[in-house]
């Protein structure tokens, strides 16, 4: 057991190691300046055309004033917003991922549910809000299965091609030993897949807030969540309010989309995959 | 290191059980493939007694790779007959009687060492096998102090050892052995032929082996036969003895040995039209 303990100490110091460099590589300017060189670049364009159209488009100083004087409330829309996204997203996910499981078991399966749901795919997803709202009333439900709508596919097409992505030779391997379906599914197939539904929640989750956005500007209903706040703010032409509430749901989308890759990025080096 | 009370003979006495029962046996085995322009398997009539290791050499695209899938029961033959010790190569698999080595170490990313060389026993349980202990298999390729390590911390041939005690960690009654040591560079990959040697000594499994290595081959095998264009040479006794005594790739017959089976790869090759 000793000898054990020698590589775990030494792992130990290689992590170290490469979180250090990882610190310094962050710090070298070719990693951070083209970003900051870009934001400059978008900004200083902005900034032109809105110093000479103020009335289209505000300028950063009172998007930013627009921010500081209604944080609180922008924020708390956002969480409404994000309260509507993230059970959408969690629904179409166990259901795509239930679904892509039944389809990599059965042809007729795959047969039955592929071309409904690139049917889905190409519909025009604002176009069900209505119906919906009809459905489901106006209140939070129509918004979160919007949200479910809308992230469905990419999550079943991830969840489909990481349950196909099991190495050649291990399939072999549980082929030869005679391994039953099952098993090759629960020891292979699904752990193999964890990079493509990694995958699958990077691209859904911000997309679950686009969902839930379009989903309050187009039904109304309940008064809360930044789709209604940049709709009510456009309509009554306070434009640096909307500017600041698409800021937020921006901001929202990143936080989403950072988590996910962190997650993604432990789990996955923890799972051996990196 | 197998205990000196397991010394298996010299040289193999009575491998040759008459009838099916104990040979594997291929009878005017016949593979096509759409691409090429010749069969990948032409008439190929083989017989290989219980407990032989034998090695098929020959040029990349000879076949071999076929030869050997045929015998693992992934790939159907066009024509012919294949039994191993009796049984079609499908029940020998449902039987568990099958282990496979492919070109790649094939190993479950997420699973520690241990956990890899445990897999065979834990798929296809209905099949009666007589298990190693996996603890004792990894101590006998040395890699007791790697059991809780991910194959992503792992060296090539360490990975190529795991591979190598999953096969043997249930005790198959045929090895099918697909270039395993391919990818390995020239030292490490004769350590991994010795490691074999020792292993198979042990329990003497019947070995189906491919390589380019015409030296490998004489080292391991007790048989070694040229695959050509789909075709199949007479097999080349290999008298060296057994186990292979130290310094035997210095000793003038293995050189014969070799020069011959040089000769006859030569003349596969240059009808493969290279």
């Amino acid at each position: 057991m000793a000898r054990a303990a020698l590589p775990a100490g030494g792992g130990r110091q290689a992590t170290a190691g490469v979180t250090l460099s990882r610190l310094a590589s962050l710090v070298r300017p070719a990693n951070w300046l083209p970003t900051v060189l870009a934001l400059a670049a978008v900004a200083g364009a902005w900034q032109l055309v809105a110093s000479s159209t103020t009335a289209i488009i505000p300028t950063l100083g009172a998007i930013w004033s627009a921010f500081a004087g209604h944080t609180v409330a922008l924020f708390a829309n956002g969480g409404d917003t994000l309260a509507e996204a993230l059970p959408g997203l969690a629904i179409s996910y166990v259901v795509a991922i239930v679904l892509a499981v039944a389809m990599s078991q059965s042809r007729v399966v795959t047969r039955a549910v592929l071309p409904l749901a690139v049917a889905l795919n190409v519909s025009p997803i604002i176009a069900f809000a209505p119906p919906l709202s009809i459905a489901f009333g106006l209140g939070r439900a129509p918004r979160v299965v919007l949200a479910a709508v809308i992230t469905f596919f990419p999550s079943l097409i991830n969840a489909i091609v990481g349950l196909g992505s099991a190495d050649q030779g291990a399939l072999e391997v549980f082929q030869t030993l005679h391994a039953s379906r099952w098993e090759t599914l629960w020891r292979l197939r699904l752990p193999a897949s964890l990079p493509y539904l990694f995958a699958a929640a990077r691209i859904s989750a911000p997309l679950s807030l686009v969902g839930a956005a379009v989903a309050e500007m187009v039904l109304g209903g309940t008064n809360v969540g930044l789709g209604i706040w940049i709709n009510t703010a456009s309509a009554n032409a306070q434009l640096n309010l909307a500017w600041a509430g698409i800021a937020v749901l921006a901001f929202f989308g990143l936080l989403l989309t950072g988590l996910v890759a962190g997650l993604e990025a432990w789990v996955l080096k923890r799972r051996g995959f990196r | 290191m197998a205990p000196p009370s397991a010394e298996p003979p010299a040289r193999p006495t009575g491998w040759s059980a008459p009838g099916p029962e104990g040979h594997i046996l291929l009878e005017g085995v016949t593979k096509r493939f759409a691409a090429l322009g010749w069969p990948a398997l032409d008439n190929v009539d083989l017989s290989i007694p219980r407990g032989c290791f034998f090695t098929v050499i020959g040029p990349s695209g000879a076949g071999k790779s076929t030869l050997l899938r045929i015998l693992a029961g992934l790939a159907a033959p066009d024509g012919g007959r294949v039994s191993i010790f009796g049984e079609p190569p499908r029940q020998a698999s449902r039987a568990k009687h099958l282990g496979w080595v492919p070109q790649s170490p094939a190993l479950l990313p997420w699973r520690t060492v241990a956990e890899n060389v445990r897999l065979p026993l834990q798929v296809n349980r209905a099949a009666r096998c007589e298990a190693r202990d996996p603890e004792e298999i990894l101590a006998r390729v040395g890699l007791t102090h790697a059991r809780n390590m991910l194959p992503s911390q792992l060296s090539g041939g360490m990975r190529q050892r795991v591979a190598i005690a999953r096969a043997f960690a249930f005790l198959p009654r045929v090895l099918l052995m697909d270039e395993p040591f391919g990818a390995l560079d020239e030292m490490t990959r004769e350590h991994m032929a010795h490691l074999l040697l020792e292993l198979w000594q042990a329990d003497r499994p019947t070995v189906v082996f491919v390589t380019h290595s015409v030296a490998e081959a004489v080292l391991l095998s007790d048989r070694v036969a040229v695959l050509g264009q789909g075709r199949l040479s007479a097999p080349v006794e290999v008298d060296l003895g057994r186990p292979r005594p130290e310094g035997i790739e210095d000793s003038e017959r293995f050189y014969q040995l070799t020069s011959s089976l040089r000769a006859q790869l030569r003349q596969a090759f240059l009808g493969a039209g290279g």
